[in-house]
């Protein structure tokens, strides 16, 4: 970059206070929990007790008599239309397996029957007047028995396909296969002077935003449905709710409220054709908020995958070949199964130059919870084993970790065959990378993490022991021609403007983030925007708030508004100045001549247009879809303390940096990365799904472990800068990535801290004490 | 099970009220009947802290107080702290600070702080930390609560020393 | 547990005569946290003994006196000259449960995870339980058995009388979790009575990964007469395998729980020794 172009930035690059920040800090009414009117019947769910059964009766009667029950639906009294819950663009990369309700139960905390009551306690009570006789099958709880020949097969309904042409075998229980090769995997392998050979396995873990689920449904006066909902995808929502209810889209209106975060989670239909079911029965508003057990137990979760990595590097540093394979457990439903995986190879491989790449992606059903979208999305648990590797490479040829992943890794001006060759659901999209600072990030973590001070575990002794790790990452911004964003934007009296977005603001400041971008190109100031996301019916189309897409997709197409807006103002401003329309500016929310000695406010501008002469609305819309999706990229550096005679881990400082491009709102941009790196240090550490014969037996915060500020290690973010031209004013993603850190750094900090090598994590205390044991013996 | 209408008598917000509730009837669900929805329900077994209110300055779990349990004491919800004209000092730096991300979790950190504000004279970390261990966020890794809430600690304990 | 009744006697007598006459259909609220997690659905009749003056800590003779619905933050943030119950009270659950849940709450039903036994064996406390009069027992008596038996006919625990630690005594806990807020993987508590450097007595208590809280009679055994040195305290660590067997806790298994309590013996029985030589407060 010869120029800085975010020097002269007013609006972006600016830590604008978050929009929405007041009215949260003050409690007032937001949620959806908080919008549900009081008359709103209250709907409660009969999960299975069973991971895998087949529903042989069911008998409501009782139920429906039950004092204050409105309504009770079962497999018997819904349509029966296969569909997909995950909310991905259309047709979905994912099986059509689902069903309202079916008469098969696939996992425990599978949907048996609803009620709707007036009350919560007589829904519960309802529940326990439902008798349900189950034929039990053999269940499948790891990928290995999905595998095996005669593996009992989990979806055997004549419905299930795929929509799109890959393979899909429910017969083998196989979900999807995907797979690719550059160069010549063996061959690179022949010619390395070391070469590895591990299997990592990563696990089970839940989102736990703090709002739960939650959604409401009421028919509007005009029998039309209308769904308030926590959802990361409004317009997904809509498509799937109207394609498992067999309605028209026409029909369904989706209204996403702020919403308590998701990570993920809220990138699936759950609750969502439940409350609509009911409240066009009934009649009535109906309501559904799970509760933090059904969360963890019926919500979704990050998929577990046994990664196979084989590489080989010679004695130079030089990395002559990476093999991935890559087992993704998807649980008793399939979706998202395949594009996990595909990122598994996509947003890990490309990372280091490498000739010869295998990479081989298998997704399996079993009768375990079911994975879903998970901030980080296969990248996370494929990072964890090329990190771990990586730094095996050095330690075999007995580089300096640091310097061997600044010799390998990625630079502008680079490619990687991976980014052609792997996409989700269909090939990829050829890229060469614009914008790349992850030698800025190295260096800048280092320093702070104190890099100088590290030394050989052989050194080491005594009970506590210290260890500095490190790991690059890398992810994606959006996914190029599938992904698409829209916005409108339109003046008011006053010189404010509503800016409508399809794009979905969950928690992250993506409205405050927009409101940027649109004030800078339109040279006013972002208090000036009056920001509404998002409403199927009155905000434009976004596929919604997931891979990393919205500031970088969404914040383009509003970009693209406001220059459509912007250019009216424009015409209007030089007709009202009596100048051609080639003499004037936009200027600090004015038009004026060039020397600013004749200007006209955006206010004025609006008033001439909406009351006095040639009248019109100033409206401007832009959409998006992108050509490529630039990676933001990553070091992240921790420094931890080994209990050596218990195996606990004490982390004394993390530090977490990031080059995503220009940072539209560094506060906001350093808030995703602290927040996704803690995210990542307690699934590292402690979070775990425990399991009895298919049932998770911990689901509550009790004993599934997140961290409070009292756990919590000091977070260092470093924001570092780079310029990617694609991006809206330079930026690319931040959200995702932070979350691939903690696992890697931590397993690299752990071996340099006592010379033990994990392959799985949590890092609970007896798996480190046992491998500490390993390498006294 | 039987309905058994009771009432509650309470002081919330600085006035006193009566409620018509149950024995099994949750303070949290009360409140939330009742309009006072900043409280909000995120586990319901005592160990988020999004419902976090103060009885008799105390920050307790409403959703594992039964709303008879409080009878005759002083309940303060959300709504008594700030307005939109004149936010308190701890939401303002909060605001300020970039540290609502989702903001679920924000209100019930808002009460325990007051708790923590009201009860103590000086803040050192450890008390800090031990008075908000029981408000869980996923969104923020707490950084930037921790850095407004220390602003406003910082300045009151300067404060305190001065006068 | 659903309530369909909610009472609030005026007088510990009038408890006790509530108590009594509802028999299991009554349930005493101390804090009532525990309350949401019994998974009877009978319903019951909730008598609030939370407004009969039972909330305090003061001295008594050789004895600090908690009154039974004394909430931990309030034995947590209480100082006096070698006064030790906060440091275990700071490490159980939130500061929302600390502020609710009561000394009382924690010891007439215990649960496996439960700390504050483990303290109050290692303590020797006494227990004051009322019927018709007061009766103390000793820690040993008490939490010989689930002492929620004891308050079937309508007794109700008014205090725990913990003793004073002298000059000669250590002191030292240690509570293993996964997070400050998570329930314990072990919980040891240790008092040591030293002559010069020679122990006298030792009480070594142990909760989590154990059925139910108690004394560690073998890890005592092999303390006292000793000098108390670590080489001392290792030795005895190795002995809780004889005491009692220990078992799989979260996806622990029972070999790891019990070398992780061995651990928390050394360093419990480590902080005592520190405690009794004079710790900085």
């Amino acid at each position: 970059m010869s120029d800085n172009p975010t020097a002269n930035f007013k609006q972006v690059h600016h830590s604008v206070t978050k929009i929405d920040a007041k009215q949260l800090a003050l409690g007032k009414d937001s949620y959806v929990g908080d919008l549900a009117p009081r008359e709103a019947l209250i709907v409660k769910m009969l999960w299975s007790p069973h991971p895998h059964a087949r529903i042989t009766s069911i008998n409501v009667s009782k139920a429906e008599k039950m004092p204050g029950v409105k309504a009770v639906l079962w497999h018997g009294n819904v349509p029966r239309n296969i569909h997909c819950t995950a909310g991905q663009g259309y047709p979905e990369p994912s099986p059509y397996d689902t069903f309202i309700f079916d008469t098969k139960v696939r996992h425990v905390g599978d949907r048996v029957a609803a009620v709707a009551a007036e009350t919560a306690e007589q829904a519960e009570a309802a529940l326990k007047k439902i008798t349900v006789k189950y034929e039990l099958l053999e269940p499948v709880f790891t990928i290995d028995e999905a595998m095996a020949e005669d593996a009992p097969i989990i979806h055997d309904e004549p419905e299930a396909y795929v929509p799109i042409p890959i393979p899909y075998d429910p017969k083998k229980n196989l979900v999807a296969m995907v797979g690719c090769e550059a160069g010549d995997f063996d061959q690179g392998m022949q010619d390395a002077d070391f070469t590895f050979d591990d299997t990592y396995e990563t696990p089970y873990a839940q989102h736990c935003p703090i709002e739960p689920y939650t959604s409401l449904a009421h028919v509007d006066s005009a029998g039309r449905i209308v769904i308030t909902t926590s959802t990361q995808v409004p317009f997904h929502c809509r498509r799937i709710v109207a394609q498992a209810l067999g309605l028209p889209v026409q029909k369904i209106r989706v209204i996403k409220p702020r919403i308590g975060g998701g990570f993920g989670s809220k990138q699936e239909i759950l609750l969502e054709d439940i409350v609509a079911l009911v409240a066009l029965r009934t009649g009535r508003p109906a309501f559904w908020q799970f509760t933090r057990e059904e969360n963890f137990i019926t919500g979704r979760t990050r998929h577990p995958i046994r990664v196979r990595l084989r590489a080989g590097i010679k004695k130079d540093g030089t990395i002559t070949a990476i093999g991935m394979d890559c087992w993704n457990n998807t649980g008793a439903y399939g979706g998202h199964g395949l594009t996990v995986v595909s990122c598994c190879g996509s947003k890990v491989l490309p990372l280091y130059r490498c000739d010869n790449i295998h990479f081989d992606g298998k997704v399996l059903y079993t009768n375990l919870p079911v994975g879903g979208a998970y901030r980080g999305f296969g990248a996370t648990q494929a990072f964890f084993a090329m990190e771990s590797t990586i730094d095996k490479m050095a330690d075999a040829i007995g580089m300096d970790p640091l310097e061997f992943r600044r010799q390998n890794h990625i630079q502008s001006g680079d490619s990687s065959p991976i980014f052609a060759a792997l996409g989700e659901g269909k090939e990829g999209t050829p890229m060469t990378i614009d914008s790349c600072a992850l030698d800025d990030c190295i260096a800048k973590g280092a320093e702070a993490i104190g890099w100088d001070k590290r030394t050989d575990w052989r050194d080491k002794t005594g009970r506590y022991r210290r260890g500095i790790g490190m790991a690059c990452l890398m992810q994606g911004s959006s996914i190029p021609h599938i992904d698409m964003g829209g916005a409108s934007i339109k003046i008011n009296e006053d010189g404010s403007f509503n800016l409508l977005v399809g794009a979905t603001d969950l928690g992250t400041g993506s409205d405050t983030v927009l409101a940027q971008i649109a004030a800078e190109e339109l040279a006013t100031t972002t208090d000036k925007m009056i920001v509404y996301s998002s409403d199927t019916d009155m905000t434009p189309f976004d596929v919604g708030a997931y891979a990393s897409s919205t500031t970088y997709l969404s914040g383009e197409a509003s970009r693209k508004a406001a220059a459509d807006a912007k250019r009216q103002i424009l015409k209007t401003g030089a007709e009202i100045l009596g100048l051609p329309v080639d003499q004037v500016q936009c200027v600090a929310s004015h038009v004026q001549n060039t020397d600013g000695s004749q200007k006209v406010s955006y206010g004025d501008i609006a008033c001439y247009a909406l009351y006095s002469k040639n009248q019109y609305q100033i409206i401007g819309t832009g959409s998006h879809f992108t050509e490529k999706s630039p990676p933001p990229f990553a070091a992240h550096y921790a420094e931890i303390e080994v209990d050596t005679w218990t195996g606990l881990i004490r982390v004394l400082q993390y530090v977490s940096t990031i080059d995503c491009g220009t940072a539209i709102n560094p506060a906001l941009c350093e808030g995703q990365t602290e927040g996704g790196t803690l995210n990542g240090i307690s699934y590292a550490l402690t979070e775990q799904y425990l399991f009895t014969n298919g049932r998770m037996t911990n689901p509550s915060f009790a004993e599934y472990h997140i961290f409070s500020m009292r756990d919590k290690p000091p977070i260092k973010a470093i924001l570092v800068p780079s310029y990617e031209h694609s991006g809206p004013f330079g930026a690319k993603s931040v959200s995702e990535i932070c979350i691939n850190g903690p696992a890697p750094v931590f397993a690299n900090a752990i071996y340099n801290a006592t010379g033990a090598r994990l392959y799985e994590f949590p890092f609970m205390p007896e798996k480190v004490l046992k491998a500490i044991q390993a390498v006294k013996a | 099970m039987k309905k058994n209408p009771q009432t509650v008598q309470f002081t919330i917000n600085g006035e006193s009220k009566t409620f018509i509730t149950e024995p099994d009837e949750k303070l949290l669900d009360l409140l939330r009947r009742e309009g006072y929805k900043g409280a909000k329900f995120g586990c319901g077994q005592g160990t988020c802290g999004s419902c976090t209110v103060l009885m008799d300055g105390r920050a307790v779990y409403s959703c594992l107080l039964y709303a008879m349990q409080v009878e005759g004491h002083e309940i303060r919800t959300i709504e008594s702290i700030g307005t939109h004209d004149n936010p308190s000092e701890f939401q303002q730096e909060l605001i300020d600070g970039g540290a609502v991300q989702c903001g679920y979790c924000i209100p019930g950190m808002i009460m325990s702080a007051t708790a923590l504000m009201e009860n103590e004279t000086h803040f050192d970390d450890e008390t800090v930390r031990e008075y908000m261990d029981g408000n869980l966020c996923r969104c923020t890794g707490y950084e930037k609560i921790w850095s407004a809430l220390r602003r406003v600690l910082d300045r009151q304990e300067a404060q305190n020393t001065q006068s | 547990m659903k309530l369909c009744e909610f009472l609030r006697p005026a007088s510990l007598s009038a408890a006790r005569d509530n108590l009594r006459e509802l028999g299991t259909k009554g349930m005493i609220l101390a804090g009532g946290t525990a309350l949401h997690f019994m998974q009877d659905h009978t319903p019951v009749t909730a008598v609030d003994i939370t407004r009969l003056g039972l909330s305090y800590i003061r001295p008594d003779g050789n004895f600090y006196r908690i009154g039974a619905t004394t909430p931990l933050s309030d034995i947590q943030r209480y100082r006096a000259p070698r006064w030790a119950m906060h440091e275990i009270c700071r490490r159980i659950s939130t500061h929302q449960i600390r502020n609710v849940s009561t000394i009382g709450g924690n010891i007439c039903r215990v649960f496996p995870w439960a700390d504050l036994p483990v303290v109050l064996l290692a303590m020797n406390a006494r227990m004051v339980v009322y019927s018709d009069h007061e009766n103390e027992y000793s820690a040993d008596e008490y939490f010989a058995t689930q002492p929620a038996k004891r308050f079937l006919d309508g007794n109700i625990l008014t205090s725990v009388k913990v003793p004073a630690l002298q000059a000669h005594h250590g002191f030292g806990s240690v509570k293993v979790s996964r997070t400050t807020a998570a329930f314990s993987m072990v919980t040891i508590a240790a008092v040591l009575e030293l002559d010069g450097s020679i122990i006298q007595s030792a009480r070594i208590a142990a909760g989590s990964a154990i059925p139910f809280p108690r004394r560690l009679p073998n890890v005592e055994a092999a303390l006292v007469g000793k000098e108390a040195v670590s080489e001392v305290f290792k030795e005895a660590s190795t002995k809780a395998a004889r005491d009692v067997p220990w078992r799989s806790c979260e996806g622990q298994s029972p070999e790891y729980s019990q070398h992780l309590a061995e651990v928390s013996i050394l360093d419990a029985l480590e902080r005592a020794a520190t405690f009794a030589h004079g710790r900085a407060e």
